[in-house]
């Protein structure tokens, strides 16, 4: 940093970009070789060494960022956009499942009775453990705007209890979802109505895990004082995807779980 | 007095000197200013104490930040050099021989299957 004359980030050369692609690389072949001769074990190491490359790098930018300093303005200004960027790919990859799901419910076939719900399907009740799934993210939507704003205050003790409470409400949806999946009337298997509910309300759940370890991660790092009330961009990166999960939640449960009951 | 700005009201607030400057690493033991707030039991007022009374831990920050600024030329991945080259050789590791057993795999895979 000393000496440079620009604001800008010049990384280490790192390994993780590699690491990463042949963990990828190993996923994917692994899927083959698992579903033609039923072994694991590509699979297996393509998801240790996927593990291992996230959480290498991601320590990386850490110490890059809070310990070296390298995120200058116009450093976190890439960062801003990087994740923007990235969160509208997401809602561009659920749109395509909302198009699925709209694609096969506005004009529903003969083969499925001509109605929706198709004929022999018994949706959920949206009023019960569904509506109890949107008031909890609702909920943890106003812990995480506290939590943010008692980081911007100063106030440590605050931060990290509201931070912990939205974790806990996230665990919660979790732990509730998977129970309405054990006990649903219908699986996955079932036409296209299974198809589409498990792969939007299952994707969905994928993200509210993923948006849940972030957190834990701002958490851990807000505890260990990485944070400061002017600079705290791995939190605010982290909110933003938590409130896209809870939006997607929101249009998942008017359009699947209401409208489609 | 000193002044604080609170995004949340947009306006000037009132603060403690320690809430209006406490840059990262600073560690003042002696507070300027100590409101006398009377309880029917007397509590410490934590946000006006010492910073001697940490909450969840002590601040290492600025003992990391030393050690990875060190001039030495090492790769920010491996700069905490024991642990973090034991967990760089272990992904390499199984980088290049995942790699050679994906294609060893994918080659057994695409033989033709003998009926």
């Amino acid at each position: 940093m000393a000496h440079q004359a620009h604001a800008y980030h010049m990384v280490d050369p790192s390994p993780w970009p590699l690491t990463g692609a042949v963990g990828a690389l190993l996923m994917t072949s692994g899927l083959a070789i698992w579903f033609h001769f039923h072994s694991t074990t590509l699979l297996t190491l393509g998801l240790i060494l996927l593990l291992l490359t996230m959480y290498q790098w991601w320590r990386d930018i850490i110490r890059e960022g809070t310990f070296q300093g390298h995120h200058t303005p116009p450093v976190q200004k890439g960062l801003r956009y990087g994740m923007i960027l990235f969160i509208t790919s997401e809602v561009f990859f659920f749109l395509g499942f909302f198009w699925a799901f709209y694609h096969s419910s506005l004009a529903p076939t003969p083969e499925l009775g001509g109605c929706w719900p198709p004929t022999g399907i018994t949706p959920l009740d949206p009023f019960e453990v569904p509506l109890l799934n949107t008031a909890v993210l609702l909920a943890s939507g106003v812990t995480v705007t506290w939590a943010h704003h008692s980081i911007m205050e100063g106030e440590r003790k605050q931060a990290i209890q509201s931070l912990a409470l939205t974790i806990i409400l996230g665990l919660y949806f979790t732990a509730l979802q998977a129970m309405e999946y054990y006990e649903a009337p219908f699986t996955i298997a079932d036409g296209v109505y299974g198809s589409t509910f498990f792969v939007a309300t299952g994707f969905h759940g994928l993200h509210v895990i993923i948006g849940s370890s972030f957190l834990a991660v701002c958490l851990l790092r807000q505890i260990q004082y990485h944070f400061t009330s002017e600079h705290h961009f791995g939190f605010e990166a982290a909110a933003w995807y938590w409130h896209f999960v809870d939006v997607v939640w929101l249009f998942l449960y008017v359009s699947i779980y209401w409208w489609g009951s | 007095m000193y002044y604080k700005f609170s995004r949340f009201t947009q306006r000037l607030t009132g603060a403690a000197s320690s809430t209006a400057h406490s840059p990262q690493g600073l560690r003042s033991n002696i507070p300027s200013e100590s409101p006398t707030i009377v309880f029917a039991t007397p509590t410490k007022v934590v946000s006006q104490s010492s910073h001697a009374v940490e909450y969840m831990g002590v601040n290492k920050v600025p003992d990391l930040q030393r050690i990875f600024q060190a001039s030495d030329e090492i790769p920010v991945h491996l700069k905490r050099v024991v642990p973090d080259r034991l967990l760089y050789r272990t992904t390499m590791a199984l980088t290049v021989g995942g790699a050679l057993y994906c294609l060893v795999a994918l080659y057994i895979a695409a033989q033709p299957k003998n009926k």
